[in-house]
Protein backbone atom coordinates (compact mmCIF):
# COMPACT_ATOMS: atom_id res chain seq x y z
CA UNK A 1 0.00 0.00 0.00
CA UNK A 2 2.57 2.12 0.80
CA UNK A 3 3.55 2.72 -3.21
CA UNK A 4 0.30 3.18 -3.83
CA UNK A 5 0.15 6.19 -0.79
CA UNK A 6 3.65 7.24 -2.56
CA UNK A 7 2.25 7.48 -6.47
CA UNK A 8 -1.37 9.18 -5.42
CA UNK A 9 0.45 12.00 -3.49
CA UNK A 10 3.13 12.42 -5.90
CA UNK A 11 -0.16 12.98 -8.59
CA UNK A 12 -1.25 15.03 -6.28
CA UNK A 13 1.86 17.22 -5.75
CA UNK A 14 2.52 17.19 -9.80
CA UNK A 15 -1.37 19.38 -9.78
CA UNK A 16 0.95 21.92 -8.78
CA UNK A 17 1.19 25.22 -10.55
CA UNK A 18 3.89 26.21 -12.94
CA UNK A 19 6.61 27.96 -10.33
CA UNK A 20 7.28 30.51 -12.72
CA UNK A 21 3.86 32.12 -12.39
CA UNK A 22 4.87 32.10 -8.83
CA UNK A 23 8.03 33.92 -9.35
CA UNK A 24 5.96 36.19 -11.33
CA UNK A 25 3.79 37.12 -8.48
CA UNK A 26 6.36 37.55 -6.32
CA UNK A 27 8.63 40.18 -8.13
CA UNK A 28 5.27 41.80 -8.97
CA UNK A 29 4.36 42.17 -5.13
CA UNK A 30 7.91 42.43 -4.65
CA UNK A 31 7.94 46.06 -6.48
CA UNK A 32 5.05 47.57 -4.83
CA UNK A 33 6.20 46.62 -1.06
CA UNK A 34 8.10 48.89 1.01
CA UNK A 35 10.02 46.29 1.92
CA UNK A 36 10.96 45.28 -2.03
CA UNK A 37 12.19 48.69 -2.28
CA UNK A 38 14.50 48.22 0.60
CA UNK A 39 15.78 44.66 -1.29
CA UNK A 40 16.00 46.88 -4.35
CA UNK A 41 18.43 48.81 -2.77
CA UNK A 42 20.03 46.13 -1.53
CA UNK A 43 21.60 45.83 -4.97
CA UNK A 44 22.82 48.93 -5.14
CA UNK A 45 26.60 49.28 -5.24
CA UNK A 46 27.30 52.48 -3.95
CA UNK A 47 29.83 54.10 -1.99
CA UNK A 48 29.72 52.13 1.55
CA UNK A 49 29.11 55.20 3.35
CA UNK A 50 26.30 55.95 1.23
CA UNK A 51 24.70 52.69 0.91
CA UNK A 52 25.16 52.45 4.97
CA UNK A 53 22.67 55.54 5.59
CA UNK A 54 19.80 54.77 2.63
CA UNK A 55 18.93 51.49 3.26
CA UNK A 56 17.48 51.63 7.26
CA UNK A 57 14.58 52.35 8.77
CA UNK A 58 16.25 52.70 12.00
CA UNK A 59 18.29 55.53 11.72
CA UNK A 60 18.58 58.24 14.63
CA UNK A 61 17.48 61.07 13.56
CA UNK A 62 19.38 63.96 14.95
CA UNK A 63 17.38 67.88 15.46
CA UNK A 64 18.95 69.61 13.07
CA UNK A 65 18.48 69.79 8.99
CA UNK A 66 19.97 72.11 6.45
CA UNK A 67 18.47 75.65 6.08
CA UNK A 68 18.00 74.03 2.21
CA UNK A 69 14.57 71.97 1.54
CA UNK A 70 14.74 68.53 0.73
CA UNK A 71 15.11 67.46 -3.32
CA UNK A 72 12.61 66.33 -5.30
CA UNK A 73 12.08 62.39 -5.62
CA UNK A 74 14.86 61.03 -8.04
CA UNK A 75 16.67 64.27 -8.66
CA UNK A 76 19.86 65.06 -8.00
CA UNK A 77 20.44 65.43 -4.60
CA UNK A 78 23.98 66.42 -2.71
CA UNK A 79 24.98 64.80 0.63
CA UNK A 80 27.54 65.39 2.67
CA UNK A 81 29.08 62.13 4.96
CA UNK A 82 31.10 62.52 7.35
CA UNK A 83 33.09 60.28 8.86
CA UNK A 84 33.47 61.11 13.32
CA UNK A 85 36.57 60.30 15.51
CA UNK A 86 35.92 59.35 18.95
CA UNK A 87 36.19 62.40 20.32
CA UNK A 88 33.38 64.14 17.81
CA UNK A 89 35.58 66.18 15.16
CA UNK A 90 35.06 65.46 11.61
CA UNK A 91 37.98 63.04 10.50
CA UNK A 92 36.91 62.68 7.08
CA UNK A 93 34.39 64.65 4.81
CA UNK A 94 32.90 63.37 1.37
CA UNK A 95 30.61 65.32 -0.44
CA UNK A 96 28.60 63.33 -3.05
CA UNK A 97 25.97 63.89 -6.03
CA UNK A 98 23.69 61.61 -6.68
CA UNK A 99 22.24 62.10 -9.83
CA UNK A 100 18.83 61.42 -11.09
CA UNK A 101 20.05 57.99 -13.31
CA UNK A 102 21.73 56.93 -9.63
CA UNK A 103 25.54 57.37 -10.61
CA UNK A 104 27.37 59.11 -7.93
CA UNK A 105 30.43 61.71 -8.14
CA UNK A 106 32.67 62.29 -4.86
CA UNK A 107 34.37 64.87 -3.47
CA UNK A 108 36.75 64.17 -0.57
CA UNK A 109 37.38 67.49 1.37
CA UNK A 110 40.34 67.47 3.35
CA UNK A 111 39.84 68.19 6.85
CA UNK A 112 42.35 71.01 7.44
CA UNK A 113 40.09 73.80 5.08
CA UNK A 114 40.54 77.10 6.69
CA UNK A 115 36.59 78.61 7.55
CA UNK A 116 37.01 81.65 8.96
CA UNK A 117 38.49 81.30 12.46
CA UNK A 118 38.20 77.24 12.34
CA UNK A 119 39.23 74.08 10.01
CA UNK A 120 36.09 72.20 8.43
CA UNK A 121 36.39 69.44 10.83
CA UNK A 122 35.35 71.45 14.08
CA UNK A 123 32.75 72.87 12.92
CA UNK A 124 30.21 69.89 12.92
CA UNK A 125 30.82 69.49 16.35
CA UNK A 126 30.24 73.23 17.11
CA UNK A 127 26.48 72.55 15.00
CA UNK A 128 26.10 70.82 12.08
CA UNK A 129 24.18 73.94 10.03
CA UNK A 130 27.49 75.34 10.95
CA UNK A 131 29.15 73.15 8.39
CA UNK A 132 26.87 72.40 5.98
CA UNK A 133 26.87 76.54 5.69
CA UNK A 134 30.61 76.36 5.37
CA UNK A 135 30.69 73.78 2.72
CA UNK A 136 27.86 75.38 0.68
CA UNK A 137 29.94 78.56 0.36
CA UNK A 138 33.23 76.81 -0.10
CA UNK A 139 31.62 74.89 -3.26
CA UNK A 140 29.04 76.85 -4.62
CA UNK A 141 26.11 74.04 -3.98
CA UNK A 142 23.54 73.48 -1.86
CA UNK A 143 23.84 70.60 0.71
CA UNK A 144 20.70 68.93 0.58
CA UNK A 145 21.48 66.37 3.28
CA UNK A 146 23.83 64.88 5.39
CA UNK A 147 24.84 61.79 7.53
CA UNK A 148 27.36 61.27 10.24
CA UNK A 149 29.45 57.72 11.52
CA UNK A 150 32.13 57.05 13.34
CA UNK A 151 35.09 55.96 11.45
CA UNK A 152 35.91 53.30 13.79
CA UNK A 153 32.81 51.70 12.65
CA UNK A 154 34.36 51.07 9.67
CA UNK A 155 36.47 48.03 10.99
CA UNK A 156 33.71 45.73 11.79
CA UNK A 157 31.65 47.46 8.67
CA UNK A 158 34.27 45.69 6.35
CA UNK A 159 33.76 42.03 8.43
CA UNK A 160 30.36 42.35 8.01
CA UNK A 161 30.88 42.27 4.41
CA UNK A 162 33.81 39.58 4.61
CA UNK A 163 36.37 42.07 3.72
CA UNK A 164 37.02 44.89 1.45
CA UNK A 165 39.45 44.94 -1.39
CA UNK A 166 41.91 47.61 -1.13
CA UNK A 167 45.24 47.98 -3.52
CA UNK A 168 49.01 49.78 -2.45
CA UNK A 169 51.24 50.86 -4.46
CA UNK A 170 53.89 50.42 -2.35
CA UNK A 171 54.07 47.93 1.22
CA UNK A 172 52.59 49.85 4.37
CA UNK A 173 54.11 49.32 7.64
CA UNK A 174 53.72 51.99 10.42
CA UNK A 175 53.47 51.95 13.91
CA UNK A 176 51.10 54.66 14.90
CA UNK A 177 48.32 53.26 13.16
CA UNK A 178 49.30 49.29 13.34
CA UNK A 179 48.96 48.99 9.50
CA UNK A 180 51.24 46.26 7.94
CA UNK A 181 50.20 45.74 4.70
CA UNK A 182 51.52 44.67 1.14
CA UNK A 183 51.78 45.94 -1.77
CA UNK A 184 49.24 45.39 -4.18
CA UNK A 185 45.60 43.83 -3.35
CA UNK A 186 44.70 43.08 0.12
CA UNK A 187 41.45 42.03 1.24
CA UNK A 188 41.14 44.12 4.36
CA UNK A 189 38.59 44.49 7.84
CA UNK A 190 38.99 44.80 11.11
CA UNK A 191 41.83 46.30 12.54
CA UNK A 192 43.66 46.79 9.35
CA UNK A 193 40.84 48.15 7.89
CA UNK A 194 40.91 51.01 10.26
CA UNK A 195 45.01 51.10 10.96
CA UNK A 196 44.34 51.66 6.69
CA UNK A 197 42.14 54.28 7.09
CA UNK A 198 43.83 56.14 10.10
CA UNK A 199 47.48 56.50 9.07
CA UNK A 200 48.92 59.72 9.09
CA UNK A 201 52.40 59.22 9.21
CA UNK A 202 54.88 58.05 6.51
CA UNK A 203 53.24 58.88 3.80
CA UNK A 204 54.26 60.64 0.51
CA UNK A 205 51.50 62.96 0.43
CA UNK A 206 50.38 62.89 4.15
CA UNK A 207 46.35 63.65 4.44
CA UNK A 208 46.07 63.45 0.66
CA UNK A 209 47.06 60.32 0.54
CA UNK A 210 44.33 59.25 3.53
CA UNK A 211 41.77 60.65 1.78
CA UNK A 212 42.49 58.84 -1.29
CA UNK A 213 42.58 55.97 0.74
CA UNK A 214 39.16 56.45 2.29
CA UNK A 215 37.88 56.70 -1.39
CA UNK A 216 39.22 53.66 -2.42
CA UNK A 217 38.10 51.71 1.05
CA UNK A 218 34.34 53.67 0.21
CA UNK A 219 35.10 51.99 -3.50
CA UNK A 220 36.14 48.74 -2.18
CA UNK A 221 33.03 48.44 0.19
CA UNK A 222 31.00 49.49 -2.37
CA UNK A 223 31.77 46.52 -4.61
CA UNK A 224 31.18 43.90 -1.69
CA UNK A 225 27.57 45.17 -1.15
CA UNK A 226 25.02 42.28 -2.90
CA UNK A 227 21.43 41.76 -2.14
CA UNK A 228 22.41 39.17 0.33
CA UNK A 229 24.50 41.02 2.69
CA UNK A 230 22.83 44.89 2.30
CA UNK A 231 20.34 44.42 4.95
CA UNK A 232 22.36 42.77 7.66
CA UNK A 233 24.82 45.86 6.88
CA UNK A 234 22.34 48.17 7.16
CA UNK A 235 21.16 46.90 10.03
CA UNK A 236 24.69 47.24 11.78
CA UNK A 237 24.97 50.65 10.15
CA UNK A 238 22.00 52.08 11.67
CA UNK A 239 22.95 51.19 15.11
CA UNK A 240 25.65 54.22 14.30
CA UNK A 241 24.56 56.43 11.61
CA UNK A 242 22.99 59.97 12.25
CA UNK A 243 21.47 61.84 9.30
CA UNK A 244 19.48 65.28 9.45
CA UNK A 245 15.99 65.51 10.49
CA UNK A 246 14.38 66.62 7.17
CA UNK A 247 15.71 63.76 5.38
CA UNK A 248 13.57 60.82 4.25
CA UNK A 249 15.64 58.13 3.52
CA UNK A 250 13.72 55.23 2.29
CA UNK A 251 12.22 58.05 -0.50
CA UNK A 252 15.92 58.74 -1.21
CA UNK A 253 16.71 55.23 -1.41
CA UNK A 254 14.18 54.53 -4.51
CA UNK A 255 16.57 55.76 -6.87
CA UNK A 256 19.37 52.72 -6.36
CA UNK A 257 17.85 49.94 -8.41
CA UNK A 258 20.96 48.71 -9.79
CA UNK A 259 25.07 48.60 -9.81
CA UNK A 260 25.92 52.06 -8.82
CA UNK A 261 28.75 54.40 -11.12
CA UNK A 262 30.83 55.79 -8.45
CA UNK A 263 33.60 58.86 -9.45
CA UNK A 264 35.44 59.89 -6.53
CA UNK A 265 38.25 62.96 -6.37
CA UNK A 266 39.44 65.64 -3.87
CA UNK A 267 38.68 69.17 -3.25
CA UNK A 268 42.55 70.79 -5.08
CA UNK A 269 43.87 73.37 -1.86
CA UNK A 270 46.26 75.84 -2.25
CA UNK A 271 48.43 76.46 0.34
CA UNK A 272 49.52 75.15 3.67
CA UNK A 273 49.03 78.33 6.30
CA UNK A 274 51.07 78.05 9.35
CA UNK A 275 49.27 79.50 12.40
CA UNK A 276 51.88 79.12 15.11
CA UNK A 277 51.41 75.05 14.97
CA UNK A 278 49.00 73.89 13.28
CA UNK A 279 48.43 73.46 9.32
CA UNK A 280 45.46 75.37 7.75
CA UNK A 281 44.73 74.59 4.23
CA UNK A 282 43.51 77.43 1.80
CA UNK A 283 41.16 76.98 -0.71
CA UNK A 284 40.95 79.34 -3.76
CA UNK A 285 37.22 80.03 -3.93
CA UNK A 286 36.83 79.94 -7.57
CA UNK A 287 38.79 76.82 -8.50
CA UNK A 288 37.04 74.67 -5.90
CA UNK A 289 33.58 75.97 -7.03
CA UNK A 290 34.89 74.81 -10.70
CA UNK A 291 36.47 71.75 -9.77
CA UNK A 292 33.08 70.96 -7.95
CA UNK A 293 30.82 71.56 -10.64
CA UNK A 294 33.05 69.97 -13.25
CA UNK A 295 33.18 66.83 -10.50
CA UNK A 296 29.43 66.88 -10.15
CA UNK A 297 28.73 67.16 -13.95
CA UNK A 298 30.39 63.52 -14.00
CA UNK A 299 33.86 64.99 -15.48
CA UNK A 300 35.98 64.29 -13.35
CA UNK A 301 39.19 62.30 -14.00
CA UNK A 302 39.05 58.47 -13.23
CA UNK A 303 41.73 58.13 -10.59
CA UNK A 304 44.14 55.17 -10.53
CA UNK A 305 43.20 51.90 -8.23
CA UNK A 306 46.30 51.66 -6.73
CA UNK A 307 46.82 54.24 -3.58
CA UNK A 308 49.99 55.48 -1.66
CA UNK B 1 21.68 30.65 1.50
CA UNK B 2 20.24 34.28 -0.05
CA UNK B 3 16.71 34.29 -0.40
CA UNK B 4 16.40 34.42 -4.46
CA UNK B 5 18.76 31.22 -4.28
CA UNK B 6 16.81 29.44 -1.70
CA UNK B 7 13.23 30.44 -4.25
CA UNK B 8 15.46 28.83 -7.12
CA UNK B 9 16.44 25.92 -5.61
CA UNK B 10 13.13 25.20 -3.66
CA UNK B 11 10.23 26.79 -5.06
CA UNK B 12 9.00 23.88 -7.20
CA UNK B 13 9.11 21.47 -4.57
CA UNK B 14 7.75 23.41 -2.13
CA UNK B 15 4.70 24.06 -4.45
CA UNK B 16 4.80 20.13 -5.32
CA UNK B 17 4.27 19.77 -0.78
CA UNK B 18 1.82 22.99 -0.29
CA UNK B 19 -0.35 20.99 -3.18
CA UNK B 20 0.33 17.88 -1.55
CA UNK B 21 -1.16 18.49 1.56
CA UNK B 22 -4.28 21.04 0.71
CA UNK B 23 -4.98 19.28 -2.29
CA UNK B 24 -6.00 22.61 -4.21
CA UNK B 25 -3.30 24.08 -6.40
CA UNK B 26 -4.57 27.23 -6.28
CA UNK B 27 -4.90 27.34 -2.62
CA UNK B 28 -1.53 25.85 -2.94
CA UNK B 29 -0.08 28.80 -4.64
CA UNK B 30 -1.51 31.48 -2.69
CA UNK B 31 -0.07 29.82 0.30
CA UNK B 32 3.39 29.32 -1.07
CA UNK B 33 3.36 33.49 -2.46
CA UNK B 34 2.29 34.48 1.13
CA UNK B 35 5.06 32.57 3.31
CA UNK B 36 7.79 33.38 0.73
CA UNK B 37 6.62 37.25 1.33
CA UNK B 38 6.77 36.58 4.94
CA UNK B 39 10.02 34.76 4.78
CA UNK B 40 11.56 36.87 2.66
CA UNK B 41 10.97 40.06 5.47
CA UNK B 42 12.88 37.81 7.81
CA UNK B 43 15.19 36.14 5.66
CA UNK B 44 18.55 37.72 7.74
CA UNK B 45 17.83 34.89 10.46
CA UNK B 46 15.91 32.53 8.57
CA UNK B 47 18.80 32.10 6.38
CA UNK B 48 21.17 31.52 8.67
CA UNK B 49 19.17 28.54 10.09
CA UNK B 50 20.78 25.02 9.41
CA UNK B 51 17.62 23.95 7.30
CA UNK B 52 15.51 26.80 6.12
CA UNK B 53 13.75 24.95 3.99
CA UNK B 54 12.51 22.99 6.83
CA UNK B 55 11.27 26.28 8.34
CA UNK B 56 9.65 27.81 5.89
CA UNK B 57 7.86 24.23 4.92
CA UNK B 58 6.69 24.67 8.88
CA UNK B 59 5.40 28.44 7.97
CA UNK B 60 3.74 26.60 4.56
CA UNK B 61 1.91 24.18 7.01
CA UNK B 62 1.14 26.14 9.46
CA UNK B 63 -0.61 28.24 7.34
CA UNK B 64 -2.79 25.96 6.16
CA UNK B 65 -3.69 24.11 9.39
CA UNK B 66 -4.63 27.56 10.59
CA UNK B 67 -7.99 28.84 11.11
CA UNK B 68 -7.90 30.93 7.89
CA UNK B 69 -8.24 28.05 5.29
CA UNK B 70 -10.50 25.78 7.42
CA UNK B 71 -13.35 26.78 4.72
CA UNK B 72 -11.56 26.16 1.81
CA UNK B 73 -10.14 22.98 3.11
CA UNK B 74 -13.47 21.83 3.67
CA UNK B 75 -14.85 22.22 0.11
CA UNK B 76 -12.14 20.41 -0.94
CA UNK B 77 -12.61 17.67 1.42
CA UNK B 78 -16.30 17.50 0.40
CA UNK B 79 -15.44 17.03 -3.33
CA UNK B 80 -12.61 14.69 -2.51
CA UNK B 81 -15.30 12.94 -0.38
CA UNK B 82 -17.54 12.58 -3.58
CA UNK B 83 -14.44 11.14 -5.80
CA UNK B 84 -13.91 8.89 -3.71
CA UNK B 85 -17.32 7.47 -3.95
CA UNK B 86 -17.71 6.88 -7.08
CA UNK B 87 -13.96 6.29 -8.23
CA UNK B 88 -13.94 2.66 -7.26
CA UNK B 89 -17.27 1.95 -8.23
CA UNK B 90 -16.83 3.21 -11.98
CA UNK B 91 -13.21 2.32 -12.95
CA UNK B 92 -11.85 -0.82 -14.15
CA UNK B 93 -9.92 -2.11 -10.75
CA UNK B 94 -6.95 -3.42 -12.47
CA UNK B 95 -6.08 -0.23 -14.00
CA UNK B 96 -3.44 1.62 -11.82
CA UNK B 97 -4.17 4.82 -12.84
CA UNK B 98 -7.88 4.50 -11.36
CA UNK B 99 -6.56 3.03 -8.11
CA UNK B 100 -4.68 5.61 -7.58
CA UNK B 101 -7.01 8.18 -8.01
CA UNK B 102 -8.55 6.27 -5.47
CA UNK B 103 -5.79 6.52 -3.38
CA UNK B 104 -5.32 9.96 -3.69
CA UNK B 105 -9.26 11.12 -3.22
CA UNK B 106 -9.38 9.11 0.31
CA UNK B 107 -6.03 11.03 1.46
CA UNK B 108 -7.51 13.88 0.64
CA UNK B 109 -10.54 13.65 3.04
CA UNK B 110 -7.87 12.81 6.01
CA UNK B 111 -7.21 15.04 8.80
CA UNK B 112 -4.79 18.00 7.66
CA UNK B 113 -2.40 17.08 10.07
CA UNK B 114 -2.45 13.20 9.28
CA UNK B 115 -2.20 13.95 5.73
CA UNK B 116 0.59 17.06 6.16
CA UNK B 117 2.82 14.03 8.19
CA UNK B 118 1.74 11.57 5.23
CA UNK B 119 2.61 13.83 2.58
CA UNK B 120 6.31 14.69 4.41
CA UNK B 121 6.63 10.89 4.87
CA UNK B 122 5.42 9.58 1.46
CA UNK B 123 6.83 12.55 -0.66
CA UNK B 124 9.33 14.52 1.14
CA UNK B 125 10.76 11.17 2.48
CA UNK B 126 11.26 12.95 5.83
CA UNK B 127 12.18 10.60 9.11
CA UNK B 128 10.20 11.13 12.77
CA UNK B 129 12.09 14.24 13.88
CA UNK B 130 11.85 16.30 10.42
CA UNK B 131 8.23 16.06 10.65
CA UNK B 132 7.91 16.71 14.25
CA UNK B 133 10.22 19.79 13.61
CA UNK B 134 7.56 20.87 10.71
CA UNK B 135 4.78 20.43 12.85
CA UNK B 136 6.21 22.02 15.67
CA UNK B 137 5.38 18.66 17.63
CA UNK B 138 6.69 15.49 19.45
CA UNK B 139 7.89 12.44 17.42
CA UNK B 140 5.31 10.41 19.26
CA UNK B 141 2.59 12.36 17.99
CA UNK B 142 3.97 12.62 14.47
CA UNK B 143 4.10 8.32 14.70
CA UNK B 144 0.58 8.44 16.47
CA UNK B 145 -0.41 11.09 13.18
CA UNK B 146 0.79 8.90 10.72
CA UNK B 147 -0.75 5.48 12.04
CA UNK B 148 -4.03 6.42 12.43
CA UNK B 149 -3.70 8.15 8.54
CA UNK B 150 -2.07 4.55 7.81
CA UNK B 151 -5.01 2.37 9.51
CA UNK B 152 -7.97 5.18 7.66
CA UNK B 153 -6.24 4.42 4.78
CA UNK B 154 -6.03 0.13 4.96
CA UNK B 155 -9.33 0.50 6.48
CA UNK B 156 -10.51 1.93 3.04
CA UNK B 157 -8.33 -0.47 1.29
CA UNK B 158 -9.65 -3.51 2.96
CA UNK B 159 -13.30 -2.37 2.34
CA UNK B 160 -12.62 -1.89 -1.02
CA UNK B 161 -10.47 -5.46 -1.75
CA UNK B 162 -13.45 -7.03 -0.49
CA UNK B 163 -15.97 -5.08 -2.88
CA UNK B 164 -13.96 -6.29 -5.22
CA UNK B 165 -13.04 -9.38 -4.32
CA UNK B 166 -17.13 -9.87 -4.11
CA UNK B 167 -17.53 -8.63 -7.89
CA UNK B 168 -14.90 -10.37 -9.48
Amino acid sequence: MNDLIRSAIAAEAEERVNSRTVLAELHKRKARKPFGLIVGVATLTVAAAAAAFIIPTAIKKTDAAPATSPAAPVSAANVLLLGMDEVGNTDALVYAHFNADSSVSVVSLPRNVKVGDDQLYSLYAQDPKKLTAAVETLTGTKVDHYAAIKMSEFGRIAQIVGGVEVCLTAPAKEEYSGVDLPAGKSTISGDQALAFLRQRHDLPNGDVDRTRRHQAFLTGLAAKITKDNALPFAREISKTIKVDAGWDVVEFAQRFQGPVKIQAATLPTEATILNNGPAYLAVNPGVAKAFVENQFAGNGAVQDACVN
Amino acid sequence: MGFDQFVAERLDRLLGYATAITCDKHLAQDIVQNVLMRAQNKWERIGAMDAPYLYVKRMVTNDYLSWRHRRAAREIAVERSELAKHVPSEADPADAHAEREAMRARIAVLPRKQRAALVMRYYEDYSDAEIAHVLDCAESTVRSQLSRALQTLRAHEIARSATLGVQS
